[in-house]
Parts: C-alpha cells; structure tokens; sequence
C-alpha cells in the first residue's frame, strides 16, 4: 500500500511542478494530501538549489533578480542568504519565516540591512519564545524595510540550558533595548552586547519571568512577593 | 563647550517628578548645565503584562491591553482585535469597522490634546493644559456615554464591539466637532506660534530621520523628522483605506527639520487630519449589528501572526503565538514609545538641562506601554 | 517724613532720644508690616481668582467647612495661611542649620526695608530721604544672598541649581532696570520719590497727565525696560526659571516647609508690589490723578497710587498665566544682548531729547 502511495505522491508533485496543482487537490485522504504538499515544497527547494548552482556566479544585486518571480520575499530572501552564508539556514518550509541558526546571524545582518534590493533598515520587534519545559528557548526578529515596504520573520532556536545568540545592537540601535528585554525576561544572553542588564525587573531579581517554568522568589529584600493561587499554575 | 572640564555631576531626575510623564528614571551626567548623558531607567511601572495574557483566556486579555497605554486604550483594543482576527480569519459587520474607526480617532484626539497640554505645562505655559484638558474632558463624556468608562474602556471586542452606539451619539460627536475645531486655532495662537516657545523648543532635540528608523521609532516622532511614514497609510489595516486624509510630516519650519517644535507640530495637525476622518466616518456609518460576528469562544488556530496598528504613539503592534488553546500561549506587545525613550539618550546630548525636559516632553511617551 | 513726625510729636523726644526713634519706628513699620500680611492676602485671592478665569475655571468659590466657607471663598488665603503656620516644621539632617534658617528672613528683610521709601500719598511715606529711589534699588537687592542661602544650605543639587540660576538673573537683571531709573532721574533732577512725583504733577498740552512715560519716546522704552526687569527680579514666569516647577520643583525653596516656606512666599509678592511701586512712582505719575484737577486733593494720593500698582501687579499676573517660561540662556541673553544696549541708548536718548526740545 505504501508503494502505491508513495507513486501517488510523486506522480502528483511532478505534475503540481508543471502547474497543475488539481491531481494533489483531488486527493481525497487528508493525511495524504499534506504528505504530497509537503514533497511539492521539498521539490520546488532542491528546484531553486539547482538553479542558483547552475547559474554563473551573480553579483550581488543581481542574487535576487536570478530567482523566479513567483517565489515569495521569505523563499527569496533565504535563498540569497543560503547562498552567500552557506550553512546557516535550518529550514524555510513554512513560508512565513526563516529559521536560522545562529552563528553568522551578526554578518548576515549587516547584510540584509544593506542589500540594496532588501533594504531591512528597521528592527520592528524581538520576542523571545519558549517551546516548552526542557525545550529549547527561541528568538524571534520580526524586520521590515522603510524603502520597499516589505518584511520578514526570522527565528533563531538557541539550547535552554546555555542560550546565546549574537547580538545586532550595532546593526539596528533598538537592538540595544530590545536584547536587554529579552535577556530579562528569558535570560537569553546576547554576545557582544555592551550593556547586557536587566531593563524591566530590578538589578537583583532572579530568574527568568517569561519562561514557562519560572518560579516567582519567595521573598524580594525581605518583601513577602504575593503568589496569586488561581490562573497562575 | 568648554575647554576646562570638571568633573560631571551626576544627577537623578527621579521617580517621582512632576514632568516625567510617569515613573520614570533619568540618569543625568552634566557639566555645569550640560548634558553629557542621560540614561533612561524604566521598569517601574512593569506589571508583567506578557506572563498575565498566558493564562488568561483571548477576550479576557483585552482588559489588560487598557492598561498598558492608558491614554489611548481604544487604540490598544482596536490593534489587538485586528491581530487576533487576522489570525482566525473573522471578518467584522461594516457597521463594527465604521465604529471602531470613529472612536479610535477620538481617542487620538484625546491623546494628542493630553500630549500637548503637558507638554506646555513642561515650558511653563500653564494655561493651554487647562484648555486642552476642558476639551478632552468633552471627548471623555461622550465615550462615557458609549459604554460607560472614561479611561479604560474595553469596548473593542475580539469580532465586535461591547455596546452598540446610544441613540444621540452621532449628533454629539458632530456637535463636539463643530466645538473643536476652532478652537486648534485657539491653541495655535497661544501656544505653538509664540515667540518663547518656539525659542524654546525650535533647533532643539533634533532627530535626523536615519537615527529614527535605526531606533525604530514610529508615528508622530518619525513623522516630525519628515519621513512620510503612517501604517494607515501604507500597511492599511481595518477600512482606513475608505478614508481621505493628510499625512502631515516636519518641514523644519520654525528650525531645523526634526526639533521638537516638528514634532509638537505635527500632532496639532494630525488633530484636524483625525476629525476629518470622523466626519467622513459619521456620514457613512452603515446600520448593522455589531454583536453578530463576535465568535463564542475564540480559539484561533495554531499559528503566529504580527500585525501593526497605528496608535497616537506610533507604530503599535502585536506577535501572538496561538497553540489551538483558547489561551495565548506568548502574547507580546511591541510598544511604540519604548523605542521613542530610547532615542532619548542620543538626541539630548549637549544640550541644557531645561531642554532634556522639553524633548522628553516631545517624545510624548507613556511608562505604562513602556513596561507593561 | 512720617517717622520725622512722631518725633517730633513724642513730648520726651529730646530726654530719649533712642528710645523715641526706636518707639517711632516700630509704630511706623508695624502698619507696614500690616500692610504687607494684608496685601499678601488680597493678592494671593486675586492670582488664583484671575487665573481661574483666565484658565476657564471658577477658582475658590466658598463651598466648605470652617473658612472656606465664606462667599466666593475669600476667606481662602486666611486659610492657607493658617495652615502653613500649623505645618510641621522640618530641616533636612544633612542641611547646614544655622544658613537654613537666616534665609527666609534676609530674602524678607530685603523686601520689607524698601518699603520705607514707598510714597503712598502726598504725605504718607515713612522715610522721606532725598536718596529714596537710590535706597530702594540698593536695598532690594538683599533677597539675592538670602536666596543663595538658602539653595546652599538645603544640601540639594536641585536646590543648588534654582539659587545659583536665581542669582545669576536677579543680579543680572537689576542692572537694566538701574539705568532705566538713571534716565528718568536725569529728567527730574532729583533721587527723592516725592520729588519725582511732583515732578509729574500738571499736564502736558493740557491733556495728557504730565507722566514720564509720556514725556519722551525714551523713557516710553524705558518704562518697558524697566517693567520687564522688574518681573525677572521677582522671579515670576516668564522668567522664573529658578523656581520651576515642572524641572526644580521649587528650585532653591524645595527643602522649605511651613511658616519658613510662607515667608519665602510673602517676599515674593512684596517685592512684586516695590516693584509695581517703584514703576508707578518713576513713570507713571505716582500719586498724582490722571485727571488734572480731579480727585486732585490729599487725600486721594493713595487712592491712585494703590489702583496704579495693583493694575501692573495685575498685569503680572496676566503675564504668569499666559507665557511659557524661558530658559537660563535665553533669559541672560536677552538680559545682556538686548535690555542693556537699549537702556544705555536711553540715557543718551533721554538727555539729548531733554537738551534739544526741553
């Protein structure tokens, strides 16, 4: 049964890869029908892969205008970023962000603040994320540019027991304020940043308030801190 | 300066102070009366309004979004509606958007006047603030005939709105408009013409537009500095887009492009931009229902979305991660006058101690949205 | 004059003479002192009323308990007063005692002596000296010690700030304001107050009262100069950046409470009565009516008088409600780069006028 469903699957990517996506919409299993979706986007990647290695080597504003147009800004930009960083990026099936790990992430940046055809001069939001007890901790950059008026997610995963991420504080200056919240409230800890305290919760607070298993101290400078029973656990 | 140097005194605009808009910490190295640095310590005001939102239910999180930017709490509801029904794809009655629009832009007017009129007070002019406030009074009447609270309203629901209007509404809020706008000449002729303000507070705190967008700041403070920036305009949310209206950006009329007489400027026309939007809403305002598309119980599918609102600060906007729970599993506010603060410390340097006041006047911020 | 009087009046005058001059002098200075408290009063009343109805409120209107409670809340001052004295009094620990307490009273003493000088009628001054203009402007300037005292002692930067801000202006300051008198005196001829007002007795082209300010364009500008220095030496908005409010507090007053706080008050608005006074005398005609022949007699001296200050405390008050304030530099600029050219233009302007048309 498998075999057959496996032939299902490709019979209805290579024709999805043509344009015709109705053989992967009739598929009347659901489960099914999501394997096939996700063996399309893992098509149309290996696609690009091949078509970026063919292509004589670009140069730098011309790295986008290599792509085909009707990948999205997501596709685009990780596409551009892989190439030029190689190693660095996890994984963008999803198409609403990029994820990305987290040792190049100063350099690249730099480079999507510069790149003319990308433009991300300004750092909107960066949220810290917690998947879970004993689950790895995220950050999130949420960027957008002025110029082009278009904007991207980017997620970097970091270990629990020892996170760290570089910082873009010289990159985008709100990168300042915005690491020393998340830092205070995760205890994510960005390298390189020249003042890395807490910002909201006072000096000698402990522990890390956002993360799911936090634990409120019993007592702040001799202060009873009140535990509120309900809705809290 | 100076070419004897002594050593810089550092002083505490503390806690408590009468012009810090809140509870807010400067930290103040000067030379003399110079500044050479200040340094903004918050956290003051923080109530932990993230961890709260993670074990409350989604409608039960509009109480809480009130109180993170007090002065303009229907803006804050209205940007947390749009994202959560962004998120479940709720499409809203006309008559629900028409609404919300009118008093999202009456509550602009209200922040913007609270702005202005403590800004004055922080020159000396002791006078405006009273007049601003007699007419923000009028303002805070009317939504208290709407549903009942005159700073922290709720009104704006996940799908819908707490209350329909009350039967003379429309003709009030036209009759406050008819009221009003002369009297921004009033204010005008006062105090954003007269020669000591403007020696006051033209050429001073200047922000050079590339310092703005790498800090992030948005709204009124982006604007003064000449970039033509609204999320109303270029990333419409709700049916701003129905809506004819100005943009009005610093030209660097009094001084220099990006002083704080800009951006005191462009909040006094953006009050008139506002109530042209609420005509043009009042005439259009369709009959409907506005609980019919409020769902029973929200429980928007597992995901994450980012969406910007325009607030009278700026750029507000909301990242929610939804686990398919009916309770957010992150809910994080990205609060336009945290990144007006932090730009506090580069564009006052050099200058005297009065003027840290007046640009921090200018940067028109609110502690509460800054520490949530 | 009337200190003169009672010497002359008291029958033991020559067997003790100290104690007669001491005895003459009290009972002249306690009306003074009486006036001072009443005055205060009536002003503190005025302010909040005219600025509640400049600010579109009603201000204290009588609705309450005890003194409050009188029609149209005139008893509010009395109230205020009353409290203030009842105040517990504290000094900061780390605050130099003995500075601490003087201050209030040389800022006082500093108002209250120049009004010996004041000319309230024709015969109603207490020292008729023949330097009179000459000792007031000399006396006034008093307070500026007591106001550095007093921010030095309250062991406060804050409080360091508004008293050195506020030296720098009320010294600054006095400066266009003396050469605005030097340009009238040259047209009178004489310091003495009395002098100056008969000066202006009569009337000019049979219309005008024959009022300094009238007399020649200068001193016209020279009123004005002198007006504007006078606000800036009592320290009121537009410039009263050392007790600012929303930035100091109360500037070099913050560490004051109760009864010592009040004082600091009081002086405030008896050197805002010198120095309506002093402008009425040197250019507004003093106690003479601007109506020649009408209401002419003795006895009307004060009534003029009175009315003509208080309309320029009124339009003190007026300017306190309607300007912002300016800042440290700005005020001292305007001080040195515009009052002081103009009131040495003055002078010249005023003899040369006097040479070629007087």
């Amino acid at each position: 049964m498998s075999e057959d469903l496996d032939k299902l699957i490709s019979d209805a990517v290579e024709k999805a890869l043509q344009g015709d996506m109705d053989v992967i919409n009739n598929i009347e299993d659901r489960v099914t029908r999501s394997k096939a979706k996700a063996a399309l986007v893992k098509a149309k990647r290996l696609a690009k892969a091949a078509i970026a290695e063919d292509a004589p080597k670009p140069e730098e504003s011309k790295a986008v205008e290599a792509l085909p147009a009707e990948l999205s800004l997501t596709e685009k930009v990780s596409a551009v970023i892989a190439k030029k960083f190689p190693n660095t990026i996890e994984s963008d099936e999803e198409n609403s962000h990029i994820q990305m790990k987290g040792k190049n992430w100063f350099e690249i940046a730099q480079y999507l603040r510069d790149n003319p055809d990308f433009l991300f001069d300004s750092l909107q939001c960066v949220t810290g994320y917690d998947f879970g007890e004993n689950e790895d901790l995220e950050v999130r950059y949420n960027l957008h540019s002025m110029t082009h008026n278009h904007a991207i997610e980017i997620r970097i995963k970091t270990d629990r027991n020892d996170p760290k991420v570089p910082s873009v504080e010289k990159v985008w200056r709100i990168g300042d304020w915005f690491e020393r919240e998340t830092y205070d409230m995760y205890g994510i800890v960005f390298e390189g940043h020249s003042n890395m305290t807490r910002i909201l919760c006072p000096e000698d607070w402990e522990g890390w308030p956002l993360r799911k298993d936090y634990e409120v101290q019993e007592t702040y400078h001799g202060i009873v801190v009140p535990k509120v029973k309900d809705g809290w656990e | 300066m100076g070419v004897i140097h002594g050593d810089l005194m550092t002083l505490n605009i503390g806690p408590q102070h009468p012009s810090t808009h809140g509870v807010l910490r400067l930290k103040v190295k000067t030379d003399g009366e110079i500044i050479s640095e200040v340094e903004p310590i918050i956290g003051y005001l923080h109530r932990c309004f993230e961890k709260h939102c993670e074990n409350v239910t989604y409608d039960q999180v509009i109480p809480y979004t009130d109180r993170c930017d007090y002065i303009a709490s229907m803006n804050n509801n209205f940007g947390y509606a749009v994202t959560i029904e962004a998120l479940m794809e709720i499409k809203v009655p006309e008559r629900v958007e028409y609404i919300r629009i009118i008093v999202a832009e009456l509550n602009r007017i209200a922040s913007h006047l609270l702005a202005l009129g403590t800004y004055g007070l922080d020159v000396g002019a002791f006078t405006p603030f009273l007049y601003m406030f007699r007419d923000r009074e009028r303002i805070l009447d009317l939504f208290e005939t709407l549903c009942g609270a005159r700073l922290l309203y709720n009104y704006i629901w996940v799908g819908g709105l707490s209350h329909d209007l009350p039967r003379d509404f429309v003709e009030s809020v036209f009759s406050f408009l008819d009221y009003f706008e002369p009297k921004i000449e009033e204010y005008n002729e006062l105090l954003t013409y007269n020669k000591i303000f403007i020696e006051r507070t033209a050429d001073i705190g200047v922000l050079p537009p590339e310092v703005a967008i790498s800090f992030g700041v948005t709204g009124p403070n982006l604007r003064g500095s000449g970039v033509k920036w609204d999320i109303r305009k270029d990333d419409p949310y709700s049916i701003y887009d129905k809506f004819d209206y100005d943009i009005p950006i610093g030209a660097g009329e009094m001084g220099t492009v990006g002083d704080c007489w800009d951006r005191y400027y462009v909040r006094m026309v953006e009050m008139k931009e506002s109530a042209k939007i609420i005509r043009q809403a009042l005439k259009g305002l369709p009959a409907g229902d506005v609980h019919q598309a409020l769902p029973k119980k929200i429980r928007p599918p597992k995901g994450s979305i980012y969406k910007r609102t325009e607030s009278p600060r700026g750029d507000l906007a909301y990242y929610i991660v939804s686990d398919g729970s009916p309770i957010p599993y992150r809910l994080k506010m990205r609060s336009p006058a945290f990144t007006a603060l932090s730009v506090l410390g580069e564009i006052s340097q050099g200058w005297m101690m009065s003027d840290v006041i007046a640009i921090l006047g200018s940067l028109d911020i609110v502690l509460g949205e800054i520490d949530r | 004059m009337t200190v003169d009087n009672l010497i002359n009046w008291f029958p033991f005058g020559t067997e003790w003479p100290v104690l007669t001059f001491v005895t003459a002098v009290i009972i002249c200075a306690l009306p003074v002192f009486l006036f001072i408290a009443v005055y205060a009063l009536v002003a503190i009343y005025a302010e909040l009323k005219i600025s509640s109805f400049m600010q579109d409120k009603v201000g204290p209107m009588g609705q309450g308990v005890g003194l409050h409670a009188w029609k149209f809340g005139i008893l509010q001052p009395v109230a205020d007063a009353l409290k203030l004295i009842l105040k517990e009094d504290i000094i900061p620990d780390l605050a130099d005692k003995k500075l601490f307490v003087m201050a209030p009273f040389i800022v006082f003493v500093g108002a209250f002596i120049s009004f010996a000088a004041l000319p309230f009628g024709q015969n109603i001054i207490i020292a008729d000296m023949n330097i009179g203009i000459f000792y007031i402007l000399a006396v006034g300037s008093l307070s500026v010690i007591g106001i550095i005292l007093a921010g030095w002692s309250s062991n406060n930067k804050w409080s360091l700030y508004g008293g050195m801000r506020s030296a720098a202006q009320i010294i600054s300051y006095e400066i266009p304001a003396g050469l605005s008198i030097i340009s009238i005196v040259m047209l009178t001829g004489t310091l003495s107050m009395q002098g100056i007002i008969e000066f202006q007795s009569g009337t000019i082209w049979g219309v005008l009262p024959n009022w300094i300010i009238f007399n020649n364009p200068f001193s016209f500008i020279a009123f004005f100069i002198f007006f504007i220095s006078g606000v800036a030496e009592c320290n009121r908005t537009p410039f009263d950046i050392p007790e600012a409010e929303s930035e100091l507090v109360a500037g070099a007053f913050t560490e004051y409470s109760g009864m010592r706080y009040a004082f600091f008050f009081l002086s405030e608005y008896a050197e805002m009565f010198v120095i309506s006074a002093i402008a009425v005398t040197a250019f507004l005609g003093g106690w003479n009516s601007p109506i020649s022949g009408f209401m002419n007699s003795s006895g009307w001296g004060v009534f003029w008088f009175m009315l003509k200050s208080l309309s320029l405390i009124f339009l003190m008050i007026w300017f306190r409600w309607t300007l912002p304030r300016l800042r440290v530099d700005q005020l001292m600029s305007i001080c040195w780069k515009v009052f002081l050219p103009f009131s040495l233009v003055n002078i010249f302007g005023v003899g040369i006028w006097s040479l070629l048309v007087g």
